[in-house]
């Protein structure tokens, strides 16, 4: 190990076909297939909003940012089922039976529009920064290569929401006032998004999967967001929020991370609920793959 | 309010052909994230975005034959804020469907009536209907071929085979229904418009269908529809579709 982290050190990347250590190969593998996951069940939050939105080309465009998401999905799929720890199907079996883990924010339900556009605008942020602090030192290369596209397109999805934002934030009081209680619903599990303080021995740090700590890209996200979103007159529904003049920095206070540890136990507000459907959908078409396997195998070669 | 003023021939042919779009773009977003895997959600948010691209030209059209610049809102307020006996859809783009199979059946059936329409406007008098046409008949041909490579191994196998016919019984009846000429269609023909009726398309249909799922169709001897006339699905359709719309009119989203 010390030899493969020195390599590593010194801008090593991995390739799939590559000797690795088995404890690299397995962190590398949970981190994209939660990756992975989180795509396809942000895909399932949103759409229950799809078919609702307001105006045909206003639908189109959210269509092709879907099929991103799910472009996205499919990609990291192909990438994690390469390391030869599990298939796509074992994946997709062990997320519908909800032993594989997602992204906190998608054991959430969308209830509103407001929701959906809260989510494309405060969560999709929070995720490219995420996204994009990977990318910047990544040591396995397959995965960097396919963030560098994921990158590029969620930039045009952040515009998105931006635009779609602004027109609420400018729009009627009732317009206003849903979004405010999307934020009132939203932002802290967008900012818990990031996780805890990061381990002085974090794995995925010292092998160059993470580039920055979790608290820095939190913090970032903290600067940006309560400054824009007071500057739309939208409060934070944040008791300890203050400014500290001495730093010129926003700090929230204290984060209560439960609500994140019970997402991760599959215990979160619509967890239940959101894997039953992802489950009960996946088995009412399994007729489909399965007579597909069947016409592929009596197919000659 | 321009999306409520009265219809000409003409325009009412196009809405048939724009309503028929819209909703079926609609259906076809629902099927994301819960098609049998993820390459299908990613075909049905690509040809569900192509119909209502499709939908979007007509309407354009319509509103610049009625002398209204075609903007956002004056388009969405003529795809969704007429009333229900203003739409010309087809039962065939109303019909909610939670079945998979029927959901690939009407596909790829409405693809193959759709570019068959297509042919009908292909040298239409009117030039932006025609320029219409040759867009839309160079993404119909992917949207036939997606279809087609779903629908032939899904026949071949007895573990599909009779969904997939269950579902064309369902389905056909409402697809032939669709060929039923539409307000305004004899005025389109007269005018150069359209080279021919839809009910000239049941023939053609019929020997699809019969080639496409190896079973022997008939086409109805008569076929009767009213496009004035919704279906029972229709409301609940256009209730979910204006549902942000409906929660203040005086909002842009």
């Amino acid at each position: 190990m010390d030899a493969f982290e020195t390599f590593l050190d010194g801008g090593g990347i991995v390739e799939a076909d590559d000797d690795m250590p088995d404890d690299y190969r397995r962190a590398v593998f949970a981190f994209i297939e939660m990756h992975a996951n989180s795509e396809l069940m942000g895909g399932l939050t949103e759409r229950d909003w799809i078919p609702k939105t307001p105006g045909l080309r206003h639908k189109m465009s959210v269509l092709a940012k879907t099929q991103d998401e799910i472009g996205h999905g499919h990609l990291l799929y192909m990438v994690a089922a390469a390391m030869g720890v599990k298939t796509r199907p074992q994946m997709l079996e062990d997320l519908f039976a909800g032993k594989s883990r997602f992204h906190n924010v998608f054991h959430y339900q969308a209830v509103t529009w407001g929701d959906q556009v809260a989510i494309a605008f405060l969560v999709d942020a929070a995720a490219l920064a995420s996204q994009q602090a990977v990318f910047k030192n990544c040591s396995y290369g397959p995965y960097r290569r396919i963030l560098k596209r994921i990158i590029s397109e969620e930039g045009f999805h952040m515009r998105l929401g931006e635009d779609r934002m602004m027109r609420i934030a400018e729009g009627t009081d009732v317009q206003r006032q849903l979004f405010q209680d999307s934020i009132d619903r939203w932002f802290w599990p967008a900012l818990q998004l990031f996780g805890p303080d990061s381990k002085p021995d974090d794995k995925l740090l010292r092998w160059h999967i993470k580039s920055e700590r979790n608290e820095v890209l939190r913090d970032r996200w903290v600067q940006k967001f309560v400054p824009m979103l007071h500057s739309y007159g939208f409060t934070i529904p944040a008791d300890d929020l203050f400014y500290d003049e001495a730093t010129n920095q926003w700090d929230v206070g204290p984060i209560d991370w439960e609500p994140l540890k019970k997402t991760l136990a599959q215990g979160g507000p619509d967890s239940a609920r959101r894997i039953t459907e992802a489950s009960n959908n996946w088995n009412r078409t399994a007729w489909v793959r399965e007579a597909l396997e069947q016409a592929s195998a009596t197919v000659p070669a | 309010m321009s999306a409520a003023a009265q219809p000409t021939g003409i325009e009412e042919f196009l809405l048939a052909f724009a309503d028929d779009e819209h909703l079926m773009g609609q259906q076809h977003t629902e099927w994301i994230g819960v098609a049998p895997f993820l390459e299908e959600d990613l075909a049905f948010s690509s040809i569900g975005q192509d119909e209502l691209g499709h939908a979007l030209m007509l309407y354009e059209l319509v509103l610049e034959l009625r002398g209204v610049e075609p903007t956002d809102g004056s388009v969405d307020e003529l795809a969704y804020f007429r009333g229900g006996e203003q739409y010309r859809s087809s039962t065939l783009v109303e019909y909610a469907t939670t079945d998979w199979a029927e959901a690939l059946v009407r596909h790829w059936l409405y693809d193959t009536i759709e570019n068959l329409r297509w042919q009908l406007v292909a040298q239409s008098s009117f030039a932006p209907l025609a320029e219409v046409a040759a867009r839309a008949q160079r993404e119909e041909s992917y949207h036939r071929q997606h279809a087609r490579a779903l629908l032939d191994p899904l026949l071949a196998s007895q573990i599909s085979r009779l969904r997939i016919l269950t579902a064309l019984d369902v389905m056909l009846p409402m697809a032939f229904a669709s060929l039923s000429p539409p307000a305004g269609e004899s005025e389109a023909i007269a005018e150069g418009l359209a080279s021919g009726s839809v009910l000239d398309l049941a023939g053609p249909l019929t020997g699809a269908v019969t080639e496409r799922f190896d079973t022997d169709v008939a086409a109805p001897e008569t076929i009767v529809a009213d496009r004035r006339v919704r279906s029972a699905d229709f409301a609940p359709l256009m209730s979910r579709m204006r549902e942000v719309f409906d929660l203040d009119h005086s909002a842009v989203w």
